[in-house]
């Protein structure tokens, strides 16, 4: 094991290239320069390539070629990038070509602060690219070195389900330095739970079964295998045919190789004072969590009765960890509410759900500790005109 | 040698999407006759050649007709798809592109600069029908001036990528492209001997092949669906560059010949790569 005091950009490199990526394509983009900056200083050193593409949206068309050629491939950016991922996104998840995204996510819409933490892509790593018939696979670390081990659980879900997975982080997480700790052996990883996937390929005809089944190898060129894909409605086969029965069978395999292999990333929550059914219970992801864990463990020694759920696994979403009949607070980094409005579609009955929006900056733990007080006192928590709470 | 086209199809297409859905009248088949036929002359095998499209009429009726393995990208992206799958695959496999002109010349035209840039291996064959004609007949970029299409009623009047000193292969030219060709199907057996030359091409090669729609431009443009019509507009608007007529749209021959002048792509990138791992630098 070595230790360093880096970047979460450098815990990301490392677990990529510990997960098999060997290709890496990326457009400079804050907050995400550093991460491509570390790919380009490491990946040849281990045999790999980094290439800067002309826009971002060709930066994820070359991952798709890398990938289609047989390499474990890689891009990141931010909003303003991820949102020209929309057209390879959309031909990656038709033609399920494995490959692992990071969003670094700043202060939108647009270009926005290009300098600070936000969380306004929660719906837009969800529905990515047009056209609907598809799930999608989001995964939000809260640290540089869970960030290693996201990115290592990304490539390891884009083989088994072979689809493009998403890593949604933030400023925070990518630019900030922390502690960590790199495995050096097959034991250390396995004793840090780093999954690994070997890649495959197909060897057809039928390279687009109508099936949820995990672990069909994806679709490659250069074997001579008859390999066929294209953004158009595939036959079994990968012929391009406008049928609506064919249509459906391959949304069945998009939606539900997902759906019915949740067992994969279930388990990718954290759960802090959540034992004693809490009558508050404080919902967040990414960096913010880090300040609402202190708040809660501090509102505890208070002796208030608070828990704090923060979600890994945003995408599909994990509705059966809202299946208490209680309050619950949602801590975000945007001001409009996104993760609030799933946890109103998936609260229990009864629920009382509520939302404290900050945006460019983390809460703090006095307005934490205050807003908690007051939701348990049941009184209304008191903001000035434009800050009123919508929800 | 010239082979018959049911030799052709036998060794190297698949007969699924035979008869094709492209109009009656097409010239398309023409030109993919054409690409096939050099391919056979050159003596490749369907391992050896791995063969992208794009979208519209050209990329839409060639895909999935080669017996090897095929992609297709969406509007304009199969260039980036491209240049990615080169880094992965061996240097001796050949990228084969059939696009149309919309999609390289209007949508792709900046990754298929970053492919002309970089020297990626792969030959690009620009299937022309000379604008949108999969939409129903829009102008594209080279669309001849004066053209009336469904978005030109009046006669096309922009300035397209074929007027003198912004031909789209002088651009390509400036970006590293090392082959660039023009021709019409119709000047046989030259357009596979410039073919051969361009699939030979360790680097990036792209050739120019406007080919005739008589349902849409035809119809549009000359009022008439009669197949020979177009066929005959496009032949009398095209000659070899040195004998150019007043009226010649399309000069056809070479225009840029420069195989092995630069490194090629991937090899480029792999030698950087092998030598960093080796030695710590470049």
């Amino acid at each position: 094991m070595r230790r360093f005091l880096e970047t979460g950009n450098f815990a990301i490199t490392e677990g990529a290239i510990l997960a098999g990526c060997r290709f890496f394509c990326g457009y400079p983009i804050t907050p995400a320069t550093e991460l491509a900056e570390a790919m380009s200083l490491r990946l040849p050193q281990v045999g790999g390539v980094y290439l800067q593409a002309e826009d971002e949206c060709a930066a994820m068309h070359l991952c798709i070629g890398a990938s289609l050629g047989g390499m474990k491939s890689m891009t990141a950016t931010s909003g303003p990038g991820f949102i020209l991922y929309a057209d390879p996104y959309g031909w990656a998840l038709g033609c399920e070509t494995p490959m692992v995204v990071l969003n670094s996510g700043r202060v939108g819409p647009v270009s926005g602060i290009t300098g600070a933490p936000g969380q306004g892509e929660f719906y837009l790593t969800r529905y990515p690219t047009q056209g609907g018939n598809f799930e999608t696979v989001v995964l939000a670390p809260n640290s540089a070195q869970e960030s290693m081990k996201v990115v290592v659980d990304a490539f390891y879900l884009s083989e088994r389900l072979r689809m493009p997975i998403t890593v949604l982080a933030d400023q925070l997480i990518t630019d900030g330095m922390e502690d960590i700790s790199v495995p050096e052996t097959e034991q250390e990883m396995k004793e840090m739970g780093f999954r690994l996937w070997p890649r495959s390929y197909h060897r057809g005809p039928d390279f687009y079964p109508a099936t949820d089944a995990l672990d069909i190898p994806p679709v490659q060129m250069g074997h001579n295998t008859g390999a066929l894909c294209s953004d158009w409605t595939p036959t079994e086969e990968g012929y391009d045919i406008e049928e609506v029965e064919a249509h459906h069978k391959h949304a069945y395999r998009l939606i539900y190789k997902v759906r019915n292999n949740r067992h994969l990333f279930s388990d990718m929550h954290e759960k802090r004072h959540m034992g004693d059914d809490p009558d508050l219970v404080v919902v967040s992801f990414g960096t913010p969590s880090r300040v609402v864990n202190t708040a809660v463990d501090r509102a505890r020694a208070e002796g208030l009765k608070v828990g704090a759920l923060r979600l890994i696994n945003l995408w599909p979403f994990p509705d059966e960890l809202f299946r208490r009949r209680t309050t619950y607070l949602v801590v975000e980094l945007n001001w409009d509410g996104q993760l609030v409005r799933e946890v109103q579609r998936a609260a229990a009955e009864g629920s009382k759900v509520h939302f404290l929006g900050v945006c460019g900056d983390l809460p703090t733990i006095p307005d934490l500790m205050e807003t908690f007080t007051k939701l348990l006192k049941n009184q209304p928590l008191s903001r000035k005109g434009w800050e009123l709470e919508a929800w | 040698m010239a082979y018959a086209s049911s030799v052709l199809v036998d060794k190297y297409l698949r007969t699924r999407k035979i008869p094709s859905t492209a109009c009656s009248g097409c010239g398309l088949g023409m030109n993919h006759k054409i690409i096939v036929q050099a391919i056979a002359e050159l003596g490749l095998k369907t391992q050896d050649i791995i063969w992208g499209t794009s979208i519209g009429c050209a990329g839409r009726q060639t895909f999935g007709t080669w017996k090897g393995d095929g992609f297709a990208g969406t509007h304009g992206r199969v260039y980036a798809i491209a240049r990615g799958l080169r880094v992965a695959l061996p240097p001796e496999k050949k990228l084969i592109l059939t696009v149309g002109d919309g999609d390289a010349f209007g949508i792709g035209l900046l990754h298929l600069i970053h492919c002309a840039r970089s020297n990626a291996a792969m030959t690009v064959v620009v299937n022309d029908n000379l604008g949108y004609q999969s939409t129903g007949g829009q102008f594209g970029f080279t669309t001849p001036q004066g053209a009336k299409t469904d978005s030109s009623p009046y006669g096309m009047f922009e300035h397209n990528l074929m007027s003198e000193g912004m031909d789209v292969l002088d651009i390509l030219k400036a970006a590293g492209a090392t082959f660039l060709a023009r021709h019409v199907a119709m000047e046989g057996q030259a357009v596979v001997e410039t073919l051969k030359k361009a699939i030979a091409n360790p680097g990036f090669s792209l050739v120019h092949m406007p080919y005739p729609c008589p349902t849409n431009f035809g119809a549009r443009h000359l009022g008439s669906r009669v197949q020979v019509n177009i066929y005959n507009w496009i032949k009398d608007h095209a000659a070899p560059m040195g004998q150019e007529k007043p009226d010649t749209i399309w000069r056809t021959g070479i225009y840029h010949d420069a195989r092995g002048a630069r490194p090629e792509f991937s090899e480029h990138v792999w030698e950087a790569v092998n030598r960093i791992r080796r030695t710590g630098r470049l």
